[in-house]
């Protein structure tokens, strides 16, 4: 890929954190285009030990940048560098990441131990079987069961592609969507063995579109959106900036031109469009809205038939990080 | 953050030879289905019946005499049919089939050379594919004429045919998606077709040179250029070691899901 198109201007992330003093994952204007399509676009962080989330709506990008991590594919344009070196190419770099993908596809006509017994081998443990053994009691399955992976759940799948993923002990664990498909108590354990894993100094990288997820799976967040990044910090300042971005709100009511003016009036919203059976009003402090909507309609003798917030979903929370809109 | 190292588990390199037999472990049940193995064997088993039906007609019934009936029969229904198919089958599906499902990225991303998963690969559909080829091949060969020197000469063919297409499905296994698809155009148009059409082109088929091993060593009309026994063994045997290499390179440049 001789030239890309340029990216679209970004405004900057409201939430950046200094780089980490020791990456052990490093992008640096990193692209990848497939055909027309611009999957990655620009991007450049870097990741140390400890849990990150990589939060995105679907096809924001996220499986395509962790498969670029791993060396499954290689950028159209920038660099990629896992422990200072490309695991493209580097087969002792190889054998220090674990990855979770999201691809479902296992070796279906073999039990797990075998699987992950074949995963160890793989990665030339010494004692693959023992090690297996010890991967599967991390994720609770038993090492025993004679059960092909073609008639697991879609649960116990996801589990037996982590117990996969730590066989080899790896300094950087790269989990795309893995709670996918699990009950949420091994949501829960799952959560506490990734941090675990983090506390040991490993870098996990894992993805999520579930914003509550992230909210459960560490501090340090990076946002994706549309292929490009959109945010990177902490998560709770992250969440403080979804609180503080305009919200959109349409009310249903009899009078819409009454209220949107009263609205303004007020302060309560800061832009207001007037539609036939009501209004759409974009404001910026819901707890105050919420509290004085109502007695606000009462005061000018309006009903309010509806309240509907028009920007509650995922999507829009990444629009906005993407454009400020 | 605090950092709790703990003590990491032993691990050593992994050498080819263990690479390249995890990899025929692994991809030999993978390839190997209940469904494939009765549609190819019910083939197999097809081709035995007639051989087995011709072999038993009177022989004032028959226009050739019996070595070159059975060579004929065994060259346009075992190496033209059986031979490429079955290869085609475990061959394209040892790598395709792990790409397409996925499953490929257990073996692409380990601290593994590429070439003794190509090897592993290549071994994994050969094992399966010839006891489904020269069995029945041989078998129907020789219930048609009981000779020494036309079975050797069948065996030898149908080795060298299974080893040569093996490779070559291999290689597009690892090139193209539907690669069966594209597998049974290459065996229909270049292989049935244009190799009969002329001697370049039928120098570069598998088939050609199987066909010539036979003619070489029983005198039966069948080859569609002139070489030597040797060359006939030995160019099927090229190409397989070649697209392995190609395969091997394959890998390394592939996208993998």
């Amino acid at each position: 890929m001789s030239s890309l198109p340029p990216p679209p201007p970004v405004s900057g992330s409201r939430i950046d954190v200094p780089p980490v003093a020791e990456p052990m994952v490093e992008l640096s204007n990193v692209s990848k285009v497939f055909g027309d399509v611009v999957a990655v676009s620009d991007v450049s962080f870097t990741v140390g030990p400890g849990v990150t989330a990589l939060l995105g709506p679907n096809g924001a990008g996220k499986s395509t940048l962790f498969r670029m991590l791993c060396g499954l594919t290689p950028p159209s344009q920038g660099q990629v560098r896992v422990l200072g070196s490309d695991a493209r190419r580097d087969r002792e770099v190889r054998g220090r990441i674990g990855l979770i993908g999201q691809e479902d596809g296992l070796f279906d006509q073999l039990s797990a131990g075998r699987f992950v017994e074949i995963a160890a081998m793989t990665h030339g443990m010494v004692d693959p079987k023992a090690v297996a053994v010890e991967a599967l009691a991390e994720v609770e399955l038993d090492p025993l069961e004679p059960k092909p992976l073609g008639a697991y759940s879609k649960g116990m799948r996801q589990r037996v592609k982590v117990a996969a993923g730590l066989v080899n002990d790896p300094d950087v664990m790269v989990l795309d969507e893995p709670l996918t498909g699990l009950d949420p108590v091994q949501r829960r354990r799952m959560i506490a063995l990734f941090h675990r894993l983090g506390d040991q100094g490993r870098c996990v990288l894992v993805s999520s579109h579930v914003l509550d997820e992230v909210a459960r799976l560490g501090s340090r967040v990076l946002v994706i959106a549309q292929g490009r990044l959109a945010a990177t910090g902490d998560y709770r300042a992250l969440r403080d900036l979804m609180d503080d971005r305009p919200h959109r709100i349409r009310l249903r009511t009899d009078d819409p031109r009454t209220l949107a003016a009263r609205l303004i009036d007020t302060g309560t919203a800061v832009a207001v469009r007037v539609e036939t059976d009501g209004l759409v009003a974009d404001i910026l402090d819901v707890d105050r809205f919420g509290r004085s909507l109502a007695p606000l309609a009462r005061d000018i003798g309006i009903r309010l038939h509806e309240v509907e917030p028009l920007d509650d979903d995922l999507e829009s929370v990444f629009r906005y990080l993407v454009e400020r809109r | 953050m605090t950092a709790t190292q703990e003590p990491r588990r032993e691990r050593r390199t992994v050498g080819s030879v263990a690479a390249l037999i995890i990899t025929f472990q692994v991809l030999v049940r993978q390839i190997v289905t209940r469904s494939r193995l009765i549609a190819l064997g019910l083939m197999g088993a097809i081709v035995v019946v007639v051989g087995w039906a011709v072999g038993m007609s009177d022989s004032t019934d028959r226009d050739l005499d019996p070595l070159e009936q059975s060579v004929r029969i065994s060259v346009n229904l075992g190496l033209t049919v059986v031979v490429p198919v079955v290869a085609l089958v475990f061959a394209a599906g040892a790598l395709g089939d792990a790409r397409d499902d996925g499953t490929l990225v257990y073996l692409w991303l380990r601290p593994m050379r590429r070439w003794p998963v190509a090897v592993g690969a290549f071994a994994a559909a050969l094992v399966v594919a010839l006891p489904l080829t020269v069995i029945p091949v041989v078998a129907t060969a020789a219930l048609i004429e009981s000779s020494g020197e036309l079975v050797t000469a069948v065996a030898i063919a149908t080795t060298v045919a299974v080893v040569g297409y093996t490779g070559l499905f291999l290689l597009l296994g690892s090139l193209l998606k539907r690669s069966i698809v594209w597998g049974l155009a290459y065996i229909i148009i270049w292989e049935g077709v244009a190799a009969g059409l002329g001697r370049a082109a039928a120098r570069l088929s598998i088939r050609g040179y199987a066909r010539s091993v036979i003619t070489d060593r029983v005198g039966v009309e069948v080859a569609s250029f002139d070489i030597t026994q040797g060359w006939g063994i030995v160019a099927p045997l090229v190409a397989a070691t070649a697209a392995i290499m190609l395969t091997t390179w394959r890998l390394n440049r592939m996208d993998v899901a």
